[in-house]
């Protein structure tokens, strides 16, 4: 392998090996970020302040806040670190981060669902004010005064003149106060008047390493000795089994080193070869040179028009799913009904595409398997990885790197044991990497979707009830079902895979009909994908409210406002969701007013308008959007001109991050409205790389304008609920522009051409 | 055997040349900066310069840079405060960051040769630069925040 | 009957043996080597420099060979013919042909021991250089250090194998004689004209051949296909939207790429960056005076400034969101490096609307480089290209080729583009090879 014959390569050398592998292999502190500035002298010294788990100070008083949420461009590490620095009163510019690695101290680790920043808040802003009030009683008898005396700011505790930082505290005196869970969570906390940098601006503490080639992401983890996998990935996601393997072709590859064909207890990959080389190039074109014959599972020729033709027939069936929502009423609702309305909403398939191939690096020391990737779930896979290598949990341990995209993906381990199997079988390390088609091919796509919704009008063209049956496959049935809920009639459902239909309209009566695709579930791995369910959910309430207002002969705008009144079930509780439906008018109205809502617009040019509650009822982040898109009736192109949106996501903690995740989370709904989306052909999906797969990309781009509520309520999720009402927006924009209503996702140019040519037939 | 210079080093390899000089790069020199995102040449993930002008290392065999002068992101300045760099960091840019090494080389030739670049410029020639967060707003943002300081740091 | 059958065998007979008379060549004697000293230093590097013009190491020398030593493969449409070593070795080279022999091949096409070369060799053209040069080029290749190394059998099957039917060759295409200047023309035109026509053989490539591999008299310049490239038209035909004026085709010639036409790919790129670069700049101006007169630069209706904003305007659609899905591939893989909004295009941002690949009536060029890209060595040197082989499918090519067609020129679409890509996909990088 000593490929670099150069005698440049001295121990001086930058390219030296030697100073990465001491990174990669994990002692934890390293995958922190340095501030830029810090200097190399403010190294931990062994006299340490650890109040709780989610932070130290050093005696320099540098404060390192342990960061359990997986950073994936969210800078998350920021935005928790600013929970704990607010209430600790910590001077910011000492402040880094330290992405843990796996631990069962730090209890359950997830990062999805928008949560981090809506779950960790309270915890966090509790350990800080924890620390706080033990360094100023401990500054307090330093300086010889009484506490009640002192305050904490930037870092030290002052009483009248005399000052003593955290630093000095923790040199002169044997701080070891440790506080029980119990003691946390009785620990008051600031009025939001008091607070200084939650709410504040701050540069993201991990962006400078993300612009100069230092980041560490799990692709880049290296270690002495390993050998590089690419899979062999079955003909089908389920079922697959392995006939033969015929490697001759790439016995004369430079570098190649054998294959293995995984057994695999946890049945996570099912008919998964694993081609090993020397480098992985070699990797590349050895898989590409070894025959593997398998025989296929039964899904070898379901295509997208079978798992929707399936959904269409589960809707059909009104006997099947699971009622979420049940009003009284809803059927005698309808017979009385002046007028009904009843549209179907269907959208395509869509990868992950996260920029980063799909990789991990394992290996076994001492009994115990080291896993380098980075990941979502932590708590979700080790289980699986347990079973798959027949050892305990406890001797699993999972390092944290950086994330070249999540997306959702990344909840899904799957990926890990592959790697984790390869190295037990070979006894070496072994870091697989998916080649980008690799990865298309082994994603855990978003499922296509049939969504079914009906209304029934009253005299004055008010709803009285309503009905929303939806089918796609369940990602949460199938990887988490511990995570599945109860419906009303005590069936379980994922409610990811629902969440949106139960909107904040008041509609009369109402019935949410969750429904699993079990061809789905089958013939492939349902993934949650930035914002799952109401990613098709919303499209469809959203679309079908626009079909609603214009059937009853109203303003779209004024229709959504008449319903969303903050009453009954929709009067909205503390702690999150205060104020219920009516903060959801109160972004609508803004919205609509920012984007001249009601201006007479050119020709074929029109304003389209959806909102949503984000992700969850008890997480609600307010969102409303409005589209204004030309259309090009010759071509089909619809031309998305802006994006107005207006976001209600209670206190916001860190402003600039929080623009970012609204920016980007809008962009991927425009994506996936217009851009992307692929077919499942053949037990595959059809698009595996870029030269026909096409995301969003910078001409893409629309002109934006985001605007924040400013509020003092508690913070909830940002990283997603602005994907979900870009969709409709479009769409109901494209109806105001040409009159053409289109009801699948996505919307290309010769979609638009065939909607209209329907029309116009 | 291939020679070429990284990053103002002289470095040989024996390596078969159509190698992928991304790997090289990455697994064999161990400068992980330069991303795998595509390995077609359709995202930009792995951008770097060949004698000074942006190029998708994922399709440039290594027998193809013989004798030449390749920066990677690491060697676009010594400290990491290239002009690009800090604008990237003012206008906080990235998100995962994965794809971020690829948009700055890439915006590197871009100001070389549109030093004042329109807007249009900028989209043609970041186009072909994927951005799966969609940080777009702010890598353009900050394109245009670095654009006077090259100018200005550059003879004329 | 048979009377008549006997004296048919005469009629062939007699036209046999007067055949044998006309095409018989006697072998010239060996003759020893001459001594190194013996040529004057002015000569040798005259005719270094001469050799170069004359690419003579281009097809002299195998791929990773000794330059000079033969062994390169030339595959015509009769059969893969091997080049000879012409270096000093008594064997196996030229070591014991007399300066006599040497131009008796030069002109006439015959080796010292009086056998036929085949056409394959530009004796053609070759037969215009003057004495002079002929004595440099000798004095030059009589002085490059030996190699052994035996000829290797050619492929050409029965009967082009038969070297004395290229009489008959001779008979009907070759017409031998050195350049004539013209004397209505400048100096420079006919020193151009001369190097061009002799020693340059421009023709080989750019003139389309007959049936017998000959060019087509009436039709020099006209454009072709020849190993695997299209060396397009010199002739006014050229359908690049900018003329080749003489300035455009001396900082072509000169550096191998031109801001407004594109870069010397394929086997143009050593005609330039090994033949003619020991030329002096006289010499390449003189060259471009003469191509630039035969093109018709001076005087075609062309307005170069509205080709160029045409042109501009068309690359400037790239990144621009338009229905078209083809745009895509474009935007995606190409528009990062061939995109401009102002003219003059920079070379190193090579402007696919002007590009002559583009333009011309065969895709070929198009396709090759999209497939194996261009190095770092050829064309504009130090600026690559790399090849889209392994990143697109035949279909995508094909899709591409079409959209720059028609979004970047007004000319009729390429036919059958897809099997053109798979065909040219299935020759390799080294098609001439
Ligand atoms: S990895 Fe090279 S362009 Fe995508
Ligand atoms: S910042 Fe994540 S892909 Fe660009």
């Amino acid at each position: 392998m000593n490929k670099i014959v150069d005698s440049q390569r001295a121990a001086a050398s930058p390219f030296s090996r030697r100073r990465f592998l001491i990174v990669s292999a994990g002692t934890s502190a390293l995958f922190g970020f340095m501030r830029p500035g810090f200097a190399a002298t403010d190294v931990p010294t062994p006299k340490m302040f650890e109040p709780t788990i989610w932070y130290s100070i050093d005696a320099n008083g540098a404060v390192t806040v342990s960061i359990t949420k997986a950073e994936m461009g969210q800078h998350v590490g920021t935005a928790l670190a600013r929970i704990v620095a607010d209430e600790l009163e910590a001077d910011w510019s000492k402040v880094q981060l330290d992405y843990v690695d796996t631990d069962p101290k730090w209890g359950p680790m997830v990062t999805g669902g928008s949560w981090s920043v809506w779950s960790s808040f309270l915890p966090l802003s509790q350990a800080g004010a924890a620390g706080r009030m033990a360094l100023i009683e401990a500054g307090a008898r330093l300086m010889n005064v009484n506490k009640a005396a002192c305050s904490a700011q930037g870092g030290a505790v002052v009483c009248g003149l005399r000052v003593i930082s955290y630093g000095q505290i923790i040199t002169q005196s044997n701080l070891n106060r440790v506080y029980t869970a119990d003691e946390l969570k009785q620990m008051p906390v600031k009025q939001p008047a008091d607070r200084h940098l939650i709410g504040y601006e701050a540069a993201a503490i991990d962006i400078p390493s993300k612009t100069n080639g230092t980041a560490r992401y799990g692709i880049d983890a290296q270690i002495d000795g390993m050998v590089y996998a690419r899979p062999k990935i079955p003909p089908t996601r389920n079922g697959s089994k392995v006939i033969s393997v015929d490697d001759s072709a790439a016995k004369s590859i430079k570098g190649y080193l054998g294959n293995k064909v995984l057994d695999d207890p946890s049945n996570t990959v099912p008919g998964w070869v694993m081609v090993f080389a020397d480098s992985y190039p070699a990797a590349i074109r050895a898989a590409d040179a070894v025959n593997v014959v398998w025989s296929a599972g039964d899904t070898a020729n379901v295509s997208e028009q079978d798992i929707l033709d399936h959904g269409t027939a589960l809707i059909a069936d009104k006997t099947g799913g699971v009622l979420v929502v049940d009003d009284a009423g809803i059927d005698v609702a309808f017979s009385n009904a002046k007028s009904t309305l009843e549209q179907t909403y269907t959208t395509s398939s869509v990868l992950h595409f996260q920029m980063e191939p799909l990789n991990a690096l394992a290996l076994e020391k001492d009994g115990v398997f080291e896993i380098h990737c980075g990941n979502q779930w932590q708590s979700l896979i080790l289980p699986v990885l347990a079973t798959a290598l027949g050892v305990g949990e406890d001797k699993i341990v999972m390092r944290t790197y950086l994330l070249g995209g999540g997306f959702g993906r990344r909840l899904n381990g799957d990926y890990i044991v592959p790697a984790a199997l390869a190295t037990q079988a070979v006894g070496k390390p072994v870091k697989m990497v998916c080649t980008r088609a690799d990865d298309a091919r082994f994603d855990s796509f978003r499922s296509p979707s049939v969504q079914t919704l009906r209304m029934a009008f009253g005299e004055d063209g008010k709803a009285t009830a309503m009905t929303h049956d939806a089918t796609a496959g369940w990602p949460t049935q199938v990887m988490a079902p511990a995570f599945m809920a109860k419906g009303v009639n005590d069936a379980l459902y994922d409610p990811f895979a629902i969440s949106g239909a139960n909107h904040w309209y008041n509609v009369g009566a109402q019935r949410v009909r969750a429904i699993s695709n079990d061809l789905a579930n089958h013939a492939f791995r349902p993934g949650w994908l930035r914002s799952v369910g109401p990613g098709w959910t919303n499209w469809a309430v959203e679309s079908f409210m626009d079909e609603a207002a214009h059937k009853a002969g109203v303003d779209p705008v004024v229709f959504r406002l008449r319903m969303l009144d903050g009453t009954g079930r929709n009067a909205g509780s503390a702690p999150y969701a205060v104020g219920g439906a009516l903060r959801q008018a109160n972004v609508l109205k803004l919205a609509a007013e920012k984007a001249g809502w009601g201006n007479s617009m050119p020709e074929n040019t029109g304003l389209g308008v959806a909102t949503t509650f984000g992700q969850e009822r008890d997480m609600p982040t307010w969102v409303a959007c409005v589209a204004r898109v030309s259309v090009d009736r010759q071509t089909g192109l619809v031309r998305l001109e802006k994006l107005t949106l207006v976001v209600d996501a209670g206190t916001i903690v860190h402003p600039d991050g929080a623009l970012a995740q609204v920016q980007g989370g809008a962009l991927w709904g425009v994506s996936m409205a217009l851009y992307e989306g692929t077919e499942f052909t053949a037990g595959e999906v059809a698009d595996t790389n870029l030269g026909t797969y096409t995301p969003l990309r910078m001409g893409d781009v629309p002109e934006m304008d985001i605007e924040f509520i400013e509020s003092t309520e508690a913070p909830t999720g940002l990283g997603e609920p602005a994907t979900t009402v870009v969709a409709p927006a479009i769409a109901n924009a494209i109806f105001a522009a040409t009159g053409t209503r289109l009801r699948h996702l996505p919307m290309r140019p010769q979609d638009v051409l065939q909607a209209s040519a329907k029309l116009n037939a | 055997m291939t020679s070429f210079h990284l990053n103002g080093q002289a470095v040989s390899v024996d390596i078969p040349d159509d190698t992928p000089l991304l790997w090289v790069i990455r697994d064999d020199i161990g400068l992980t900066g330069t991303k795998f995102g595509c390995g077609i040449g359709m995202c930009g993930a792995c951008t770097v310069h060949v004698d000074g002008r942006a190029q998708r290392s994922c399709i440039t065999p290594v027998g193809a840079v013989e004798g030449a002068a390749i920066t990677t992101i690491e060697g676009l300045s010594p400290n990491g405060q290239h002009p690009l760099q800090t604008a990237w960091v003012e206008a906080q840019a990235p998100q995962c960051g994965y794809c971020q090494s690829g948009q700055i080389m890439q915006a590197a030739t871009l100001l070389l040769d549109f030093p004042s670049p329109s807007a249009e410029d900028i989209t043609a020639v970041m186009h072909g630069n994927l951005c799966r967060c969609m940080a777009y707003i702010r890598i353009r943002k900050a394109i245009l925040l670095a654009a006077p300081q090259l100018r200005g740091s550059e003879p004329t | 009957m048979k009377r008549v059958f006997i004296g048919f065998l005469g009629v062939v007979a007699v036209i046999f043996i007067g055949f044998f008379v006309i095409a018989w060549r006697p072998s010239i004697a060996p003759a020893p080597l001459p001594a190194a000293n013996s040529f004057s230093p002015v000569l040798v590097a005259k005719g270094a420099v001469l050799a170069g013009a004359g690419y003579c190491a281009v097809c002299h020398t195998a791929s990773g060979g000794q330059p000079y030593a033969g062994g390169y493969a030339l595959a015509t449409p009769f059969g893969v013919i091997y080049s000879l070593n012409i270096t000093p070795d008594p064997q196996t080279g030229i070591g014991n042909w007399s300066e006599a022999a040497f131009a008796r091949a030069m002109h006439a096409g015959v080796a010292r021991d009086g056998s036929y070369l085949f056409p394959a060799f530009p004796y053609d053209h070759f037969t215009k250089i003057n004495d002079d040069d002929i004595q440099a080029l000798y004095a030059y290749l009589m002085t490059l250090p030996p190699v052994n190394a035996p000829a290797k059998a050619d492929t050409l099957p029965f009967p082009f194998n038969i070297r004395y039917l290229q009489a008959g060759w001779q008979l009907l295409f070759f017409h031998g004689g050195r350049y004539q200047p013209d004397t209505t023309k400048s100096a420079a035109w006919n020193r151009g004209a001369y190097l061009a026509e002799s020693l340059s053989h421009c023709g080989g490539c750019h003139t389309p051949r007959n049936a017998f591999g000959a060019e087509e008299a009436g039709h020099e310049y006209a454009g072709a296909l020849i190993d695997g490239w299209y060396a397009p038209p010199l002739t006014a035909a050229n359908p690049a939207p900018v003329p080749w004026t003489r300035a455009e085709l001396f900082t072509y010639l000169r550096t191998g790429a031109s801001d407004v036409h594109g870069t010397a790919a394929g086997s143009m790129s050593p005609v330039v960056h090994t033949g003619l670069a020991k030329l002096p700049d006289a010499d390449i101006q003189a060259i471009a005076t003469y191509f630039s007169d035969i093109d018709g630069a001076a005087t075609r209706a062309v307005n170069t400034g509205t080709a160029l904003a045409n042109a501009i305007t068309a690359s400037a659609q790239s990144g621009q969101p338009g229905a078209d899905p083809d745009a895509h591939l474009y935007e995606n893989a190409c528009a990062s490096c061939h995109y401009n909004s102002a003219t003059p295009p920079p070379a190193v941002r090579p402007d696919l609307a002007l590009n002559t690949a583009l333009w011309l009536p065969d895709p070929t060029n198009f396709i090759r480089v999209v497939l194996n890209g261009i190095s770092l060595q050829d064309g504009m040197q130090g600026v690559m290209m790399p090849g889209f082989a392994n990143s697109m499918s035949d279909d995508q090519i094909a899709r591409l080729a079409a959209y720059l067609r028609r979004t970047r020129t007004n000319l009729t679409p390429w036919p059958d583009l897809q099997a053109k890509v798979a065909a040219i996909r299935a020759q390799g990088p080294e098609a001439s090879q």
